[in-house]
């Protein structure tokens, strides 16, 4: 790259060298362009009129107010109404409701693992561990137990996620920038929204609460969400494995509040659930105990209110010894 | 990346979309607002009125919209366009120069401009002067440029010339910058 000819405007503008040596960013592009002028005097002006185009002008864009947009967008959404242009639009679902079961349950919040390798920040949860985290941007992360992020602190609108975390997304309507989620299945672009993503399991599942995503396949698919959809989609597989058009939200975001709620759940799916919350192994003693039906409420972050909410709820008896749970019928 | 979401969002609505058209009208109202009170002078209320019938109008002929990789030019373009239009049908009975209405002039405030520069030239006491003074389509490539932040192709078709116009422009703008700068310095201004 640093051999081309630099004669016009145009060859400096966008060029990476040249751009380092602006922004001082890279050591050995600064001595080649110090070097360049040396050999190259009478270029001096054009090098520094394509210095001040690349650095341009600040601006203090004016932006209006959050409020004042929605207002209008509402003036705007009411005269299409009265137009009768719009096709009929399925309605909202009142998602919220089951959320306020969770108020007795104290969180136990994980200290935070930041490690600063080359500016790339890491966020690590342990078994029985949440997370509350809030982005430079103000943007919310709930990261579950056993669950990593990563992204690189310049960059922090593109995060890296093993495991699951929910996302609240500051939206940034003076830039339009986006936010982007990648796992070793799917990317999920996200314009200003909350939602769920977890990818435990070779599979990641995404479930969306409130706005709009785009879901980008590893296979190269793409795939629109709307407020309520679930879908689970394993690379390896190369397939969707299950999708649905409006599922509860608390079924999949409840664990941010500290709890798992069961939902008529047979005893072995909800305790895989409980496996990989701790860090456990399961045994069960006998079949009969399997396949009872559950439902509750269970919290995420303490495992002797967990054994005890199980055991009351199902009639079983749970013993936890070296994180194996033995689980016999009574 | 960026072009990939705007087709998905583009594609959305031309299927009637609701949601993807409120992402739509929240992600670049702000800036067509800004842009609406350049070109109309300040005009509040014929910015706002000629918005809510733009984005209307979008809607409404969503159907026959062309597919598009990225949405930024067109929403600038035609809006510049629309806004235009309206503008010259009102100053038409006083007999303007019609011609004169195709080019924006865009005028920046004070508070528009950062105290903190980048670059050492643009640290001037007379920075917004010298801004205000440029040609009309100096002034507007500054404006698209590093105000809306866009990118030079997309200046270009904003602006309605080829891409090596564009970059010239712009190179012209921050040439005549340097230049009335190193002038006032000069004279110890």
């Amino acid at each position: 790259m640093k051999n081309k000819d630099y004669k016009n405007i145009e060859d400096f503008l966008g060029d990476e060298s040249f751009t380092n040596w602006v922004y001082g960013k890279n050591l050995s592009d600064t001595s080649f362009w110090e070097n360049w002028l040396e050999k190259n005097p009478t270029k001096k002006t054009i090098l520094n009129e394509a210095r001040d185009i690349t650095l341009g002008i600040k601006f203090n864009a004016q932006v209006l107010s959050d409020e004042k947009i929605d207002a209008d967008w509402l003036k705007l959404e009411a005269k299409l109404k009265t137009k009768n242009t719009i096709p009929l639009q399925k309605e909202k679902k009142n998602y919220k409701k089951h959320l306020g079961i969770a108020a007795s349950i104290v969180l136990i919040v994980a200290t935070s693992l930041v490690y600063f390798n080359s500016l790339k920040i890491t966020h690590k949860t342990k078994y029985g561990e949440i997370l509350k985290l809030r982005l430079e941007d103000g943007s919310n992360v709930i990261l579950n137990s056993n669950s990593k992020i990563s992204y690189y602190k310049d960059d922090y609108r593109k995060i890296k996620l093993s495991g699951e975390a929910f996302f609240e997304v500051e939206k940034k309507k003076a830039t339009n920038a986006k936010f982007w989620v990648t796992t070793n299945d799917l990317e999920v672009q996200v314009y200003g929204t909350s939602f769920n993503v977890n990818s435990k399991h070779q599979k990641t599942e995404v479930f969306l609460e409130e706005g709009i995503i785009l879901l980008e396949l590893k296979n190269g698919v793409s795939q629109k969400m709307n407020p309520g959809n679930f879908i689970s989609y394993s690379f390896k597989e190369d397939k969707i494995l299950h999708q649905e058009e409006s599922m509860k939200s608390s079924l999949k975001t409840s664990w941010k509040d500290g709890t798992i709620i069961f939902e008529k759940l047979l005893l072995k799916d909800a305790i895989k659930k409980i496996e990989e919350t701790y860090g456990l192994n399961a045994i069960f003693r006998d079949e009969k105990s399997k396949n009872k039906i559950i439902t509750g409420v269970v919290p995420t972050t303490n495992l002797a209110i967990c054994i005890k909410a199980i055991e009351k709820s199902v009639g079983v008896k749970i013993t936890l010894k070296n994180k194996n749970l033995i689980i016999n019928n009574k | 990346m960026e072009n990939l979401s705007d087709k998905f969002i583009w594609k959305a609505l031309k299927e009637g979309d609701l949601n993807a058209f409120s992402i739509l009208f929240k992600s670049y109202y702000p800036k067509l607002y800004n842009y609406g009170l350049k070109i109309s002078n300040n005009n509040v209320q014929l910015t706002e009125d000629s918005l809510q019938d733009f984005f209307i109008y979008i809607y409404e002929h969503r159907e026959n919209l062309s597919d598009l990789e990225n949405i930024a030019p067109y929403l600038f373009t035609s809006y510049r366009r629309f806004l235009i239009k309206i503008l010259g049908k009102k100053t038409k009975t006083i007999s303007t120069n019609v011609h004169e209405l195709n080019v924006v002039d865009v005028k920046f405030n004070a508070e528009e401009i950062l105290t903190k520069q980048e670059s050492e030239t643009f640290k001037n006491k007379n920075i917004l002067k010298l801004l205000n003074n440029l040609p009309k389509r100096q002034k507007e490539a500054i404006y698209l440029k590093y105000y809306c932040e866009l990118k030079t192709t997309e200046i270009a078709v904003i602006m309605d010339v080829n891409y090596q116009s564009a970059v010239n422009t712009i190179h012209k703008a921050i040439k005549n910058l340097r230049e009335e700068i190193s002038i006032l310095q000069l004279f110890n201004i």
